[in-house]
């Protein structure tokens, strides 16, 4: 396939997102003419409280920040988590990082921990989901090169293993403690609020700065590890910067929406063909993509069932596994 | 470029080198020769500072190899793994920029110096018409010849190539030797693995022959490439002679 011109593919992103987020506002229970949007926003930060004002100020905007954020959070960590493992299929759900950031989140509920401070439990998810990245690192890298078939059967033994003992603390706990962990898990964006917005916009900002600062190194290594060393890049260096950034990413979004699956497959892997391998660009355009992909697949986990709401993770993950099996069977002849 | 040296005090590697002590300064071409297995490659990567040697050292322009940042080490060294990556979408360009690492920008960006730099390495081994093309659409030679641009473009004083001449034609084998002897002319150290003996006598100005881990010999090619040395390191048998043209070194194998 011909790489298309940079200008174009950042035009249509930027395009689907404000079309995406003016659908998003203006879609639900309530339909908000398109034109209203900013006059009723504008209302609901002047302190008034009509229908209309706090349906857009108080729910929707936050729902489309926090959206927007996990979406381009996920994406983007997709992108560079395929540079450092040289392999496409890499992403947080698929190699079992963000079943890892569920269990160290439930861990501290169950510990009692998440009584401390509202800290805890996303320290505790990233935590784990650090200690997750780096051992399927260990496992499925032999002399530098990560070989798709160990990253993926470490990544689904590693989910499992996660999902189980999730599964196990659940069984256990008792009922009002389940509760506090099911909520958690199950995440959604239903309630998203501006705090959660805020602290995700916090995190993501460090995160996304720090992968463009790698963004030339990763391209370096993805020729593998003897040509980036004879260039002046450290690999082992720039891979720990990565994956601790990536952990805490997953930890941040997983925190704040629960486990969102294939968001970071399908978004990076689609620009790749058409901006190239280059990760500067491509985690630009991932964060775009990412948010994009995030806010119609939210649109229709709310409107498909009106007035009942899907968990938007059951559409990421109808529209991701099936192009993750596609992928999985084009995947022998393909340049990275 | 008077300081450019590179110092290899008793270095050994597992079991793959042992005791290879050669103190080389700029302006020569230095060609490591030796059969298959004999240690070429490693001993490069170890002048790189991509291995650590296991014992001895290695001093470039007066410092420790492994002691500098990568960054600076890229800025004095060079160093061309033997394989290109052939499955990969970057472009020629893209390739060679990545030359540049060590010279990046704060914010990465590549300044005039730079721009400039990969312009002229792109033109030097005549891949201008594809400087766009993808590492994966081209032919091996090519990506050869992208693989020694990067290496130009990184501006380092020394340059350390393995087996660069193995994939391509001869007159892109040429072209490259004669380059590489232009670079040392102007002070640049250039050391690289070669197997073409003949190319090495005519275009290296000294040699050194591996054998089995070890220094078999070191020196000028005609002293190093003797009758004796290529039956006993790689074991046949052959005629040296002068080349009446040329008056380099010729080797006349017996079947």
């Amino acid at each position: 396939m011909r790489r298309a011109r940079p200008g174009w593919v950042f035009g249509l992103l930027g395009a689907a997102l404000l079309i995406g987020a003016a659908l998003e506002l203006s879609l639900g229970p309530v339909v908000i003419p398109v034109r209203q949007l900013i006059p009723d926003a504008w209302r609901y930060f002047h302190g008034l409280q009509d229908t209309n004002a706090v349906v857009i100020g108080a729910i929707r905007l936050p729902r489309l920040v926090v959206a927007a954020l996990v979406g381009a959070g996920l994406a983007t960590t997709g992108a560079v988590l395929q540079a450092v493992f040289r392999n496409p299929m890499a992403d947080p759900s698929v190699i079992g990082v963000s079943s890892g950031a569920s269990l160290g989140a439930v861990l501290t509920i169950q510990l009692g921990l998440s009584q401390l401070n509202r800290w805890t439990t996303p320290v505790g998810a990233f935590v784990s989901a650090l200690v997750v990245v780096f051992v399927i690192y260990r496992i499925a890298t032999v002399q530098g090169r990560t070989s798709i078939y160990s990253l993926l059967l470490s990544g689904v033994a590693f989910s499992t293993l996660c999902s189980s003992i999730v599964t196990l603390i659940l069984s256990l706990a008792p009922l009002e403690t389940m509760q506090q962990m099911l909520f958690w898990l199950m995440g959604g964006l239903d309630g998203s609020s501006w705090q959660e917005g805020l602290s995700l916009f916090a995190f993501l900002t460090v995160g996304m700065a720090v992968y463009l600062t790698q963004a030339h190194a990763l391209d370096v290594l993805s020729l593998g590890e003897e040509q980036a060393e004879g260039v002046g890049v450290a690999p082992q260096r720039t891979k720990q910067i990565v994956l601790v950034t990536a952990a805490l990413m997953v930890g941040a979004c997983v925190s704040a929406t629960g486990v969102i699956g294939f968001v970071g497959l399908v978004v990076p892997h689609l620009l790749r063909i058409w901006l190239g391998p280059a990760n500067r660009r491509l985690i630009v355009a991932s964060a775009m993509g990412g948010a994009v992909l995030m806010l119609f697949s939210d649109l229709v986990a709310r409107m498909i069932l009106l007035p009942a709401e899907l968990n938007v993770g059951i559409i990421t993950s109808c529209i991701g596994a099936p192009f993750f099996l596609f992928l999985l069977r084009r995947q022998e002849s393909s340049s990275f | 470029m008077d300081r450019t040296s590179l110092v290899l005090e008793d270095v050994a590697f597992a079991d793959i080198l042992e005791g290879i002590r050669a103190n080389w300064s700029g302006g020569q071409v230095v060609g490591l020769v030796g059969p298959n297995g004999a240690g070429k490659s490693t001993l490069l990567r170890i002048l790189a500072g991509v291995r650590r040697p296991t014992r001895g050292r290695v001093w470039v322009q007066g410092q420790l190899v492994d002691q500098i940042s990568p960054k600076l080490r890229a800025r004095l060294v060079a160093y061309l793994p033997q394989q290109i990556p052939d499955d990969t979408a970057f472009t020629v360009e893209q390739y060679v920029e990545m030359g540049r690492f060590a010279h990046r920008t704060l914010w990465g960006g590549l300044d005039t110096a730079s721009r400039a730099a990969v312009d002229e390495a792109i033109e030097r081994v005549n891949l201008l018409p594809l400087r766009r093309a993808r590492l994966d659409r081209i032919s091996g030679g090519e990506r050869q010849r992208a693989g020694i641009a990067r290496c130009l473009a990184q501006g380092s004083p020394i340059i350390l190539l393995d087996e660069p001449i193995a994939n391509l034609d001869v007159h892109y084998q040429l072209d490259i030797l004669l380059h590489l002897q232009t670079l040392a002319e102007q002070g640049w150290l250039v050391v690289l693995a070669i197997h073409h003996l003949e190319f090495a006598a005519q275009y290296c100005d000294r040699l050194l022959l591996l054998h089995a881990g070890r220094i078999y010999a070191e020196g000028r090619p005609s002293d190093v490439l003797s009758e004796q040395a290529l039956q006993e390191v790689f074991r046949v048998e052959a005629r040296t002679y002068a080349d009446p043209y040329g008056g380099h070194l010729r080797v006349s194998y017996s079947t």
